[in-house]
């Protein structure tokens, strides 16, 4: 079995496919950030060196969009990881129903991202849309460069969190039951069986999650797209919005390539830095 | 001694009383709270349908729960409108016809390679490390490559063509088809593949008729959510799919954004009817797919 | 995977089910005028004989076999600027046999997306809808064709340009040439509620509390501001809840700029052809000149007494507000004047006022640096917004099939439905759109559409006067148009939402405005931007 060639027939289309459309465009992309590419009656493309890379950091609106995303990654992803984690441990028990809550609980896992962000806009619409009108407050969803940002992060908390949840709840159904008997019976906390035996049997599960969220949640682009269009002013422009907007709005194709290849050289230094931990708990 | 006994007694039984009622209390709370959340989770498709059976008049004056009937006359006027455009129908049937063909393509292509990887031995690249580098896949932003890809597709005359759409969206699947079910072919038993070799059978046809059919639950579970996802797919589909290759997505989105602002009522409706078909698809196959979307670490 | 099939084909079976059956939409009559009908709405449009040319008419498809692709606003098919070319597609398609394809593209993509289409030489649209300032990128690059070739050919649609307004002429041609053909006309004016500022009982209050009279039409963004704050809070459709004063759609990347825009200009412009937005000799933006700073001042702090969400508002939310009769002014596009008019969508039919946005007392002098007051106060008309019309792509092998659909939705009739309808986002602009006695369009037809007579009047008073206004804003259409536009928007929402101050919002345009014109090449920049003005 281990001499067959054919292992290289089931290996290798796969991996030229994904080899020529990713290689190629990176490097034409890279190509592309050392060049000012004027459109118009005759393109012209003039060689910049490393101008494309300088501008990016100095570009206040590329810092405001690295905070955006940031901001928006750390505190959903939190959130999704706590309420994923309370929600498959409520659900871990005897429920009426149960099974019927738990399939609409994942109603917002595949529901198209552009479409939800566009339906939270008429959800946070602020005189007397749904939430404000069950509110005693008037809060500005869209209007305030704050909450506009909160109102973000709240759809992609909703639309992640039964993920998180699934997952969660699968991994705790796989835990064995003998564990938790002896535990109930040696403490009458449930609080102190979650923090001793349920959360260090879970960690190499939290810490998957954790990490494919976090991949996930960097390249967040349809729901600000559809709810706020990056605004107001560019309180919730993404880093990922913004790059497009530089490529395929303005045209200033080298720009916005520069700013592809930074995000992707950050975000290789980090996921290197976690890969190691991530292969471990995948292996 | 006999009434300090009773005494304990009855407090015991004072205490067992509180805890039964407290324990009742409790279970009523988590059996509310399960059902609040389920509320918050299913509410926005709820409200589409309600958004969309309005009239734009009604748009933003129904407050609350915006309960049809009770609360303004519905109308399925903004259905009507938009089932009678055969650009809905196109759109539809667009993004149908990559989703499937991405997700058959990806499967057509992962398979196998997923198999390699689970049962053969590769010498020139570890085999840990093909596996790596296709999960690193998986972190590549969209928009890193949008830009290039588009102009490579414009050079192969391939742009605005469900052909572009379907390439790039395997590109994205199949590193995630390729780890999820090199997993599922290493939990599978070998004795049967062995008995089969021993028995005569091909590599191939042992893959094909022993170890395929056992993983076929999985290989399901990752077809569905590389069918999810390439509907949903937005911003290759947003900048290389204009017109012949227009997915709902976009169409929504195009909706949305009109010049003389975002036109709810059709929004809704179409917000319905590009959400309606993998929510369905996730319901049916929920088993399945809490193992794919955790690249099969989790068992479900 | 059965469920899977299942789904699809309960789709399919849907799709096919629904799909819309083949029926006539042309009619032929005795004396050679033409009536066709709409796609939705079971109405129809007669053309005289003649004015769809000659090259249809019964038992002629000029172009059967060819097909076209054309690019449109998205919106549908009951959307603004789509709407009327999917109403007209099936009559147009069986007159003249040619298959026309309609492509919606969102606002903020339709110009990097037909843009694109034209760079890359893909030449998948065969016409455009465009905005008026796309014409420096468009004529410029010598990506469309002139349409003036097809004014004496009597085989085509005829269409009337003698009730163009100067300022809306400019934004259809370019240096001296035609290349659009009539569509949408854009300004915006001031709507206001004629009911409340003209009840006796509100007037003498104001005067008792401001002091001064309550003048309708208010003739300064003063009066405006004065009389908004004095309404904000009080109860204007008999709901029993406060409303506000005025309401904006202020949102980003979406059409907020505009206000900023047309507010500012009697600020800053004095003088016909007067730039106000780069210096035409170094190309240095003015944007942040003391003029322009106080207008953004002056619009943040009118927005105090609108409704904080509009700050996220497009233009769906904040006309929507005002047609509930929830706000006293609105300053906007002609969209809002025939929105009233429909029940569905309006409570405040009949109560409509309107007129040119008002003028400023004090306007700051370029030359001297100073700010003066002038008396009467500085009215400038605008032609903010798109205009959006149809061209033709230079790549198309049907030119003729392109202007044929174009010209056919500038005919006079076919034009005058379009504005008639309040849907339609197609605004008059033209002479012959306005009733008496601001033109000579048809009162009656108006009324019979569902107008307010009262309304109607003060509408196209407004429109009039503002088209016909002796000093008018230049438009910006230099390449790059949009990229200079979308800084500007995102450095206003910034100040609209508080995160700047009015002078760090267009000092920030200003830098961010240097740096695009230095990459797109500044002489090159400079000699189109004197040509839009006219300079050379």
């Amino acid at each position: 079995m281990q001499k067959s060639p054919i292992k290289y027939v089931f290996l290798l289309p796969a991996v030229l496919w994904v080899l020529a459309f990713t290689i190629f465009p990176l490097i034409y992309s890279l190509r592309i950030s050392f060049y000012n590419i004027r459109l118009g009656r005759n393109v012209s493309a003039i060689w910049v060196g490393l101008h494309n890379f300088a501008r990016v950091f100095t570009d206040s609106r590329v810092q405001e969009s690295v905070v955006v995303t940031l901001v928006l990654l750390v505190t959903t992803v939190t959130a999704q990881l706590v309420l994923g984690i309370a929600l498959a441990v409520l659900f871990n028990r005897h429920l009426p129903g149960r099974s019927l809550l738990r399939t609409l609980m994942t109603t917002p896992l595949f529901a198209t991202p552009v479409a939800v962000g566009l339906l939270f806009l008429t959800i946070y619409y602020e005189e007397g849309g749904f939430i404000n009108s069950i509110l005693p407050w008037k809060i500005p969803w869209i209007s305030h460069p704050q909450w506009a940002l909160v109102g973000v992060g709240l759809v992609e908390i909703w639309q992640w969190t039964p993920f998180c949840f699934l997952v969660f709840l699968a991994a705790l159904q796989s835990l064995p039951d003998e564990l938790y008997e002896a535990a109930r019976l040696d403490t009458s906390s449930g609080w102190r069986v979650f923090r001793s035996l349920t959360l260090p049997m879970l960690q190499p599960v939290v810490i998957l999650v954790l990490l494919l969220r976090l991949t996930e949640g960097l390249k967040v682009f349809d729901i600000p797209w559809g709810l706020t269009g990056g605004g107001p002013g560019t309180a919730t422009q993404t880093y990922s919005m913004f790059t497009y907007r530089a490529g395929f709005r303005h045209f200033d194709f080298g720009y916005s390539s520069a700013l592809g290849y930074v995000m992707l050289i950050a975000e290789m230094i980090v996921i290197t830095f976690f890969f190691k931990r991530m292969r471990q708990v995948y292996e | 001694m006999t009434t300090g006994r009773n005494a304990t007694l009855t407090a015991v039984g004072t205490s067992a009383v509180t805890r039964r009622v407290v324990r009742q209390w409790r279970q009523v709370g988590i059996v509310l709270l399960a059902f609040l959340a389920t509320a918050v989770a299913g509410f926005p498709v709820y409200w589409a349908l309600s958004m969309s059976l309005r009239r734009p008049a009604d748009t933003f004056t129904v407050t609350g729960l915006g309960v049809p009937f009770l609360q303004y006359r519905p109308t399925l006027e903004n259905w009507r409108t938009e089932l009678s455009v055969a650009e809905t129908y196109h759109a539809l049937l667009n993004s149908t016809g990559i989703a499937v063909a991405t997700t058959v393509l990806a499967l057509l292509l992962g398979v196998p390679a997923a198999y390699a990887l689970a049962r053969f031995r590769f010498h020139l690249i570890k085999n840990k490390d093909i596996v790596t580098w296709f999960l690193s896949q998986r972190v590549l932003p969209p928009v890193v490559t949008v830009l290039p890809f588009y102009l490579i597709m414009r050079t192969l005359h391939l742009l605005d063509t469900q052909a572009a759409l379907i390439i790039a969206n395997t590109t994205f699947n199949l590193p995630f088809a390729v780890v999820i079910l090199r997993q599922t072919f290493l939990d599978l038993p070998l004795e049967l593949e062995e008995a089969a070799l021993v028995d005569g059978a091909t590599p191939f046809s042992t893959f094909w008729h022993v170890a395929r059919p056992l993983a076929q639950p999985a290989i399901m579970a990752a077809g569905l959510i590389i069918l999810a996802f390439t509907w949903n797919e937005f911003l290759f589909a947003l900048t290389i799919g204009r017109l012949d290759a227009i997915t709902l997505p976009v169409r929504i989105a195009g909706t949305a954004y009109s010049v003389r602002g975002v036109q709810f009522w059709y929004v809704s409706t179409q917000a319905l009817l590009a959400i309606i078909p993998p929510t369905v698809l996730a319901l049916l196959a929920q088993r399945y797919v809490v193992r794919g979307l955790t690249l099969g670490a989790v068992k479900g | 995977m059965r469920h899977v099939l299942r789904l699809l084909s309960v789709l399919a079976v849907l799709a096919l089910g629904l799909a819309p059956a083949q029926e006539t939409y042309v009619t032929f009559n005795a004396d050679g005028s033409i009536t066709i009908r709409l796609l939705t709405d079971d109405e129809t449009v007669t053309f005289a004989p003649g004015e769809l040319g000659n090259l249809v008419g019964p038992g002629l498809q000029p172009y059967a076999g060819k097909t076209i692709t054309v690019t449109t606003n998205s919106g549908g098919v009951m959307g603004g600027i789509s709407g009327p070319i999917y109403q007209v597609r099936p009559a147009w398609e069986e007159l003249t046999g040619a298959k026309l394809n309609i492509v919606e593209i969102p606002l903020g993509e339709a110009f990097p997306q037909v843009f694109a289409d034209l760079q890359l030489g893909t030449g998948q649209f065969d016409g455009f809808i465009v905005g008026a300032d796309w014409y420096g990128d468009l004529v410029e690059g010598d990506f469309v064709v002139p349409v003036d070739t097809y004014f004496d050919n009597p085989g085509f649609p005829t269409w009337d340009r003698s009730g163009f307004p100067p300022s809306l002429q400019t934004l259809y041609t370019w240096g001296g040439r035609w290349y659009g053909t009539l569509n949408d006309s854009d300004g915006q004016v001031l709507y206001y509620r004629r009911d409340i500022l003209t009840d006796p009982a509100i007037q003498a209050e104001y005067q008792a509390a401001t002091g001064r009279a309550l003048v309708v039409p208010p003739p300064t963004w003063d009066d405006v501001l004065s009389i908004a704050r004095f309404l904000n809070g009080r109860d204007l459709n008999g709901d029993g809840e406060g409303d506000s004063g005025v309401v904006l759609h202020l949102k980003v990347n979406a059409q907020g700029l505009f206000h900023f825009i047309s507010l500012a200009v009697p600020f800053v412009v004095t003088r016909p052809n007067q730039p106000f937005w780069f210096d035409p000799d170094t190309m240095d933006p003015i944007i942040n000149s003391p003029g322009h700073v106080r207008a953004l001042e002056f619009l943040i702090e009118l927005s105090q007494y609108g409704p904080a969400a509009q700050v996220g508002w497009d233009l769906g939310e904040g006309w929507d507000y005002f047609l509930r009769g929830r706000a006293a002014f609105v300053f906007s596009w002609g969209d809002v004047g025939s929105l009233v008019q429909i029940p569905e969508r309006s409570d405040i039919k009949g109560k409509l006022g309107a007129s040119i946005l008002p003028g400023v007392r004090e306007v700051y002098d370029t030359a001297s640096g100073q700010f003066v007051a002038v008396d009467p106060p500085n009215v400038v008309g605008n032609t903010t917004g798109g205009s959006w019309h149809g061209m033709i792509s230079v790549l198309t092998p049907n030119p003729d099939v392109v202007y044929h659909l174009w010209a056919t939705q500038a005919t006079r009739s076919f034009s005058l439905w379009n504005v008639r309808q309040g849907w339609t986002g197609v605004d008059p602009g033209m002479a012959w759109h306005f009733v008496p006695p601001y033109g000579n369009a048809s009162l009656e037809a108006y009324l019979s559409q569902g107008w307010n007579a009262d309304d109607i009047v003060e509408y196209h008073r407004a429109y009039r006067d503002n088209y016909f206004a002796p000093l008018n804003l230049s438009f910006l259409r230099i390449p790059g148009a949009f990229e200079y536009r979308q800084s500007l928007d995102q450095n206003l929402s910034k100040a609209e939402s508080g995160q700047l101050t009015p002078q760090e919002a267009l000092d920030l345009t200003f830098a961010q405005w240097q740096e695009t014109t230095d990459r797109l090449g500044r002489d090159r920049q400079r000699a189109i931007y004197r040509a839009s003005l006219g300079l050379e």
